[in-house]
């Protein structure tokens, strides 16, 4: 195997933030860099480093996926590799032709015929004369236009813009391409008709480079990944493990930011001050694995008493329903009268919950006057972590997005 | 696929002479291709389409020939005012168009600039080379209006070959100029219409060059690589005599440093255009 694709310590950095020039900033700016140079002061202009020394290496045939959060700088390597833009240190090889599946549509022009565009578009975009001549009739049927190729682009619907645009791209033919969330635009059948093509041009010995938040399509289509951060990379191997890797940092994220916005909370009667998850030797954890022992502290103060007070503990995955409800038995040992602060706890033994955020729900009833004190609400939240695979490999997306109960299973021909 | 070539994209500033050129005659179709569509799209949303091209230097020569010609009594030496006024309006406007839509070539193209990848300077050249097309029409027009106006033409025609290819090295200089500094300054749609009606009431365009004070035009000539082209056009195509070949090679000269210089801004400020327009 040989590489297609190779990022040799790549940086970019873009120069401040985003705006528009204007000569007479820029000429004070000068004014005063000199003046500031002038006095010995030298002050690097503010950068915002997009690609921080980042180095890969992607196989000839290869789908290679590109995974992390919103500006960890995923499309801005892909803007790297297709020269769009250009990067600041480093080096970049390539291998044969690239084409770029980039939000397609932005070269077609609405006051040009769909004949037109396809000539102009496909010429801008690198195809030749002669090319664009042999593939023609293949991009309008795959365009499903030939009705209407000689009428101008703007009387089309969104839809079949879009086709449009797609298909004179997809048929660009190059030896290595590039996709970034396309399959997020257009509807079902399109996304189809998408996915379709790139798998069709994986068969045939194409290298692919895959940006999606669509984890589960990253996980059928590509084999290894890439992990961003910040513009560092994280983790490169097995789309899996990637793809593994980032779920766990999604979900620390959002746990973080749960337990931040939650505690303390209060109604008029009761306050709960703390909510912590320990793990079977009692020490606080913030993550546990799938069949390990769960217990959860509540630290509450009590302002007004609250007789026979009936605890209730439920956990959810953030959708709709209550995954395991815990309601404090009638016979538990809970005080005549809750009074002032107090602890108070709930063990879960053998978490049957697979990798992800959990929220932790609580409502306190009390038992004499049969009120809620305390409304059901969302008091804190823990992460299910990854463990050993207790039933074999499934894809890693499917296992943070799919059911949440695990229980043990067995398939049998 | 392994003998497929290679490409190394290199970080921070780039790229040789040779490296740029070569690129650019990779790139020729789709320069073409620019050039097609800026030429379709003008006849397209226009209602008046072709006709413009037309419309355009009879309104300025009417106005000019009542203004200049009639109440000023500027004289035009070898020939009439308005043959001299034509002859200097059709190569002016191929100039003043290339350069106002080349400079603006670039941000009109910014939703391509950011998604794909083609040789940068492909629209600004596209431009220059579609309103080349124009300046055929103004051209036909001028044989076809100009005995009618006392144009006298002779074998000095084959002069426009030379003459038309310093004008477009100029246009293609000024407009890759314009279009980088364009990118990173808006302030230039405010500025440009300015700086072309200065640029044409600064060069033999209203007036001759024999009208220009002797003493000034050495500077004149070398301020304004303009004057001399256009005065060669005027020559050759109003008066039936060659271009002053010294002034012309002056002009030349001018106009080479010049396309140069904004090519190299052009390549200069390159790297960072998909990044800011």
């Amino acid at each position: 195997m040989t590489w297609a694709v190779r990022f040799e310590d790549v940086t970019k950095q873009y120069i401040g933030e985003m705006r528009h020039w204007h000569l007479r900033h820029d000429l004070v700016r000068i004014g005063r860099k000199i003046l500031s140079q002038l006095q010995g002061q030298v002050r690097e202009p503010e950068k915002r480093t997009a690609l921080d020394h980042v180095s890969f290496e992607v196989q000839e045939g290869e789908a290679f996926a590109l995974v992390g959060p919103n500006g960890a700088g995923k499309s801005t390597a892909l803007k790297l590799l297709t020269r769009i833009s250009h990067p600041t240190r480093g080096r970049i090889r390539l291998r044969g032709r690239i084409g770029a599946l980039i939000e397609v549509g932005s070269g077609i022009h609405p006051e040009l015929t769909g004949r037109e565009n396809i000539w102009l578009y496909g010429r801008i975009l690198g195809m030749s004369r002669r090319e664009i001549a042999r593939r023609f009739d293949v991009i309008v049927d795959f365009a499903e236009l030939p009705h209407v190729l000689d009428i101008p682009v703007k009387m089309y619907s969104t839809g079949m813009q879009l086709r449009l645009g797609f298909s004179i791209a997809s048929h660009l033919d190059p030896d290595i391409f590039v996709v970034d969330e396309v399959l997020a635009v257009g509807d079902a059948s399109f996304q189809v008709k998408c996915k379709e093509r790139m798998l069709e041009l994986l068969k045939s010995g194409k290298t692919l480079l895959f940006v999606s938040h669509d984890l589960t399509a990253v996980e059928t289509i590509c084999s290894r990944g890439l992990y961003l951060l910040d513009g560092k990379v994280q983790m490169i191997g097995d789309v899996n493990d990637v793809v593994r890797t980032y779920l766990g940092w999604v979900d620390a994220r959002y746990q973080e930011r749960m337990r931040r916005e939650i505690v303390p909370s209060s109604s008029s009667a009761l306050t709960i001050e703390n909510i912590s998850f320990h793990d079977e030797a009692g020490i606080e954890q913030a993550a546990f694995r799938t069949g390990e022992t769960v217990e959860i502290r509540l630290e509450v103060t009590a302002s007004l008493p609250i007789e026979r007070p009936i605890f209730s503990l439920g956990i959810s995955d953030g959708r709709p329903g209550t995954l395991i409800l815990c309601p404090m038995p009638v016979d538990a040992q809970a005080p005549e009268v809750l009074l002032g602060p107090r602890t108070v706890s709930c063990r879960i033994n053998r978490l049957p919950l697979l990798p992800r955020v959990y929220q932790a729900w609580c409502s306190v009833r009390s038992g004499r006057t049969e009120q809620d004190v305390f409304d059901w609400q969302v008091v804190g939240a823990f992460q299910v972590a990854e463990g050993p695979a207790g039933n074999g490999r499934a894809p890693a997306s499917h296992i943070h997005t799919d059911a949440p109960i695990h229980t043990e299973y067995e398939w049998q021909w | 696929m392994s003998n497929a070539v290679e490409l190394v994209i290199e970080g921070g500033r780039r790229s040789s002479l040779v490296q740029g050129v070569r690129e650019l005659w990779i790139s020729r179709e789709v320069i073409w291709a620019f050039a097609e569509r800026n030429v379709r799209l003008k006849y397209k949303q226009a209602a008046l389409g072709v006709a413009w091209v037309v419309l355009q230097p009879l309104a300025f020569l009417t106005i000019f020939t009542i203004i200049f010609g009639r109440m000023v009594h500027l004289s035009a030496g070898h020939t009439s005012y308005p043959a001299f006024a034509l002859s200097a309006l059709v190569p002016w406007l191929f100039l003043q168009t290339a350069v106002a839509f080349g400079a603006q070539s670039l941000i009109q193209e910014g939703a391509l600039v950011r998604k794909i990848y083609f040789a940068r300077e492909a629209p600004v050249l596209g431009t220059v080379l579609g309103s080349g097309l124009d300046f055929a029409i103004g051209l036909a027009l001028l044989f076809i209006l100009g005995p009618m106006l006392g144009t006298r033409l002779s074998w000095a025609v084959v002069f426009i070959l030379p003459l038309m290819a310093v004008l477009s090295m100029l246009a293609t200089g000024v407009a890759m100029m314009l279009a980088a500094l364009y990118v990173y300054y808006r302030d230039f749609r405010y500025a440009l219409p300015l700086l072309l009606q200065i640029w044409m009431f600064a060069s033999p365009v209203v007036y001759p060059l024999s009208h220009v004070p002797s003493h000034l035009r050495d500077v004149y000539i070398v301020a304004n690589p303009a004057a001399g082209i256009l005065d060669g056009f005027s020559r050759t195509l109003a008066e039936g005599r060659p271009p002053d070949l010294g002034l012309l090679a002056v002009s030349a000269s001018v106009s080479l440093l010049i396309a140069w210089g904004g090519y190299r801004l052009f390549k200069y400020m390159e790297p960072g255009f998909a990044d800011v327009i």
